[in-house]
């Protein structure tokens, strides 16, 4: 007894029982029909306890329900369709392609190999690593929520938020979740690894997501439009060698004019002043807020607070 | 030690290999071993296990029948293993996500056998379309990676983040890699007679030198998992953060963090180029300040007071 084989056959034949099993069966009837649990009531009971959080542990949906309809007593079972994975039809080229990315990408930590496993193994060649995602905690209870269309409820940045989850988008090294917010009837993106607690789901398909909603096209992409302030119409100059490449990761629209010194002046539309003097700052030397006056003067005046401490008297 | 990880790992395993060989009768050891990723000897200790597992009353007809005959194997009455095990939130997780990323890499195939599959796995997946996964854009990624596969030694003109400096060198690519969402190239730089680790969206432009250099390394060496290795040397410095500028310890790596009793936080972190450091205290504004060491103090105010004379020269368009 209590050998690793002893309790691997004991839980194969457990799930086998549990799977087979027409209707919900109690504990005593569990340990009747498999072998291999103790004699005594408090000792088969503790025992079967490991076996189930064992077998959840690992993914095997065992359902507790009552017995007989209106009956008080209840018992376990694993429903087929709740435990299999659907025919997929998978043809090789496509398994060798599904290796070749689970082992370009990984996953910090990611379970992508044991997908692979039991949708047929692994076919082919792996692939050089080429990139890597960072893990945060709360990403599988977001995709889990997002894949059942149920609602998810996370504690973040010390308030308990809910979100219908149409999508998830990887941008500038993080994890969003983004969906539609029925506290605040709007599309909101929550950074997962901000979400400081358990994801708890809401029942399955409690909502539709709309047809050919983008996950990417829905989140702003540049800070200074992460917001939610009167918005203005910034004009920057950058100078070269600078200007080319800021332009250039702008886009073409953004350019309002090109000086002949090689400079350029940018249009930014901002709706959130603190990142876009955040951007206009980590250009240093290279770049000057020409506009409106209001933006200009707010520059002027952080710098000037800046640069008075350290100085004797100044306004610290 | 508990036996119990070891065995839930097995389970898994044995509930993912049953399903597979009751579809592909006669299959040999070795080749179930090498799709399923472990030895033939733990295949054949796992295979072992099967005959005793069944229904009651265990009696031959209800127990798995496993026969290897010359390394093939057959099993029978396992039926209600007949599929795996749906795929765990995680599982499922992992293999959309390696999927959409390698369809963002530039050049990647959107109508080929990976699309393919993520269109089948739809059902199980909840529709791949919903997740994203954007690599940063850098426009010198392919002759990169061009250069890194044909071992082509590159002159490169790379922009120095850190030091605010344009600057040009010879490197032999190694190898190009995405991590924490950014384009890297980790060469040898033979200007800093050294290994570097360049971020390709810095990279200006990429020259062909029609130099061939020896690829030191199997193509297959994994991506480093920490970007950022700070010399003995190097400047540390100590910022008291205003609590609302904690976004800093999430963005860059630090040394040590206390809190104080005021809720502000003191932190330490390695700024061994001024420009890097001065980029952080201005956009820290009044939310953090130097306090160690003497000479790294003033930088902030110092180069707010430089880009300040840029306002000053213009004549301001306010009244």
């Amino acid at each position: 007894m209590g050998s690793v084989a002893d309790r691997l056959e004991r839980l194969t034949n457990l799930v086998a029982v549990l799977l087979d099993t027409r209707r919900a069966l109690t504990v005593e009837e569990i340990v009747e029909r498999v072998p291999g649990y103790p004699e005594d009531r408090d000792s088969y009971r503790r025992q079967f306890e490991r076996d189930k959080a064992t077998l959840r542990e690992i993914g095997v949906p065992i359902s507790l329900e009552a017995l007989y309809a209106f009956d008080q007593e209840s018992g376990y079972r694993i429903h087929r369709s709740d435990y299999e994975l659907p025919a997929l039809d998978l043809a090789e080229d496509e398994r060798v392609a599904l290796h070749l990315a689970v082992t370009a990408v990984s996953l910090e930590g990611g379970e992508g190999r044991s997908a692979l496993l039991k949708l047929g193994g692994l076919v082919g060649d792996p692939a050089a690593p080429l990139a890597a995602l960072p893990s945060v905690p709360a990403l599988p209870a977001l995709f889990d929520a997002y894949r059942r269309r149920a609602r998810a409820s996370f504690p973040f940045r010390g308030e308990e938020r809910r979100l219908d989850l149409y999508g998830i988008l990887f941008r500038n090294g993080h994890w969003y979740a983004v969906g539609h917010d029925p506290d605040r009837d709007a599309t909101r993106a929550f950074r997962a690894d901000r979400i400081d607690g358990p994801v708890v789901l809401g029942p399955a398909g409690t909502f539709e997501r709309p047809d050919g909603f983008d996950p990417a096209a829905a989140v702003r992409d540049d800070p200074w439009q992460f917001g939610d302030e009167q918005p203005v119409t910034a004009e920057v100059l950058v100078h070269p060698p600078q200007a080319g490449w800021v332009a250039a990761d702008l886009g073409e629209e953004a350019v309002a004019e090109r000086r002949d010194d090689g400079s350029v002046v940018l249009r930014m539309a901002v709706t959130n002043r603190d990142a876009f003097r955040a951007f206009v700052l980590g250009l240093l030397d290279h770049a000057e807020v020409l506009g409106p006056p209001m933006l200009r003067d707010e520059m002027v005046a952080f710098l000037k607070q800046l640069a008075a401490r350290g100085v004797p008297g100044g306004d610290r | 030690m508990s036996p119990r990880p070891d065995a839930a790992a097995r389970l898994r395993r044995l509930l993912t290999v049953i399903p597979w060989i009751v579809d592909h009768q006669g299959s040999a050891l070795s080749e179930i071993a090498a799709r399923f990723g472990m030895s033939v000897p733990e295949l054949e200790r796992d295979l072992e296990l099967v005959p005793f597992c069944g229904l009651p009353p265990y009696s031959p007809d209800r127990l798995i029948d496993c026969e290897i005959v010359d390394g093939r194997v057959f099993l029978r009455f396992a039926e209600y293993f007949a599929r795996p095990l749906r795929l765990t939130p995680s599982e499922g997780f992992a293999l959309l996500a390696a999927g959409r990323g390698l369809l963002a890499v530039p050049g990647a195939d959107p109508g080929g056998s990976l699309a393919r599959a993520l269109d089948k796995l739809a059902g199980v997946l909840g529709g791949a379309d919903g997740m994203a996964v954007e690599w940063a854009p850098a426009r010198f990624l392919e002759p990169l990676r061009q250069a890194a596969a044909a071992a082509e030694r590159v002159e490169i003109d790379y922009y120095a983040f850190g030091r605010d400096a344009l600057t040009t060198r010879r490197i032999d690519p190694h190898a190009v890699f995405a991590a924490a969402g950014q384009w890297y190239v980790d060469a040898w730089c033979h200007r800093a007679g050294d290994e570097r680790l360049f971020r390709v969206d810095r990279v200006r432009d990429v020259r062909p030198t029609g130099e061939h250099f020896e690829a030191a390394r199997p193509a297959t060496a994994a991506a480093p998992t920490s970007l950022f290795h700070p010399g003995a040397d190097d400047l540390r410095v100590t910022l008291c953060l205003a609590p609302e500028a904690g976004w800093v310890v999430e963005t860059y790596p630090t040394e040590s963090v206390e809190v104080e009793p005021d809720g502000r936080l003191r932190v330490v972190l390695v700024a061994s180029e001024r420009p890097w450091l001065e980029r952080l205290l201005l956009r820290l504004g009044p939310a953090g300040e130097v306090v160690a060491p003497d000479e790294a103090r003033a930088a902030g105010p110092s180069a707010a007071k430089r880009l300040l004379a840029r306002y000053v020269g213009v004549s301001p368009p306010c009244p």
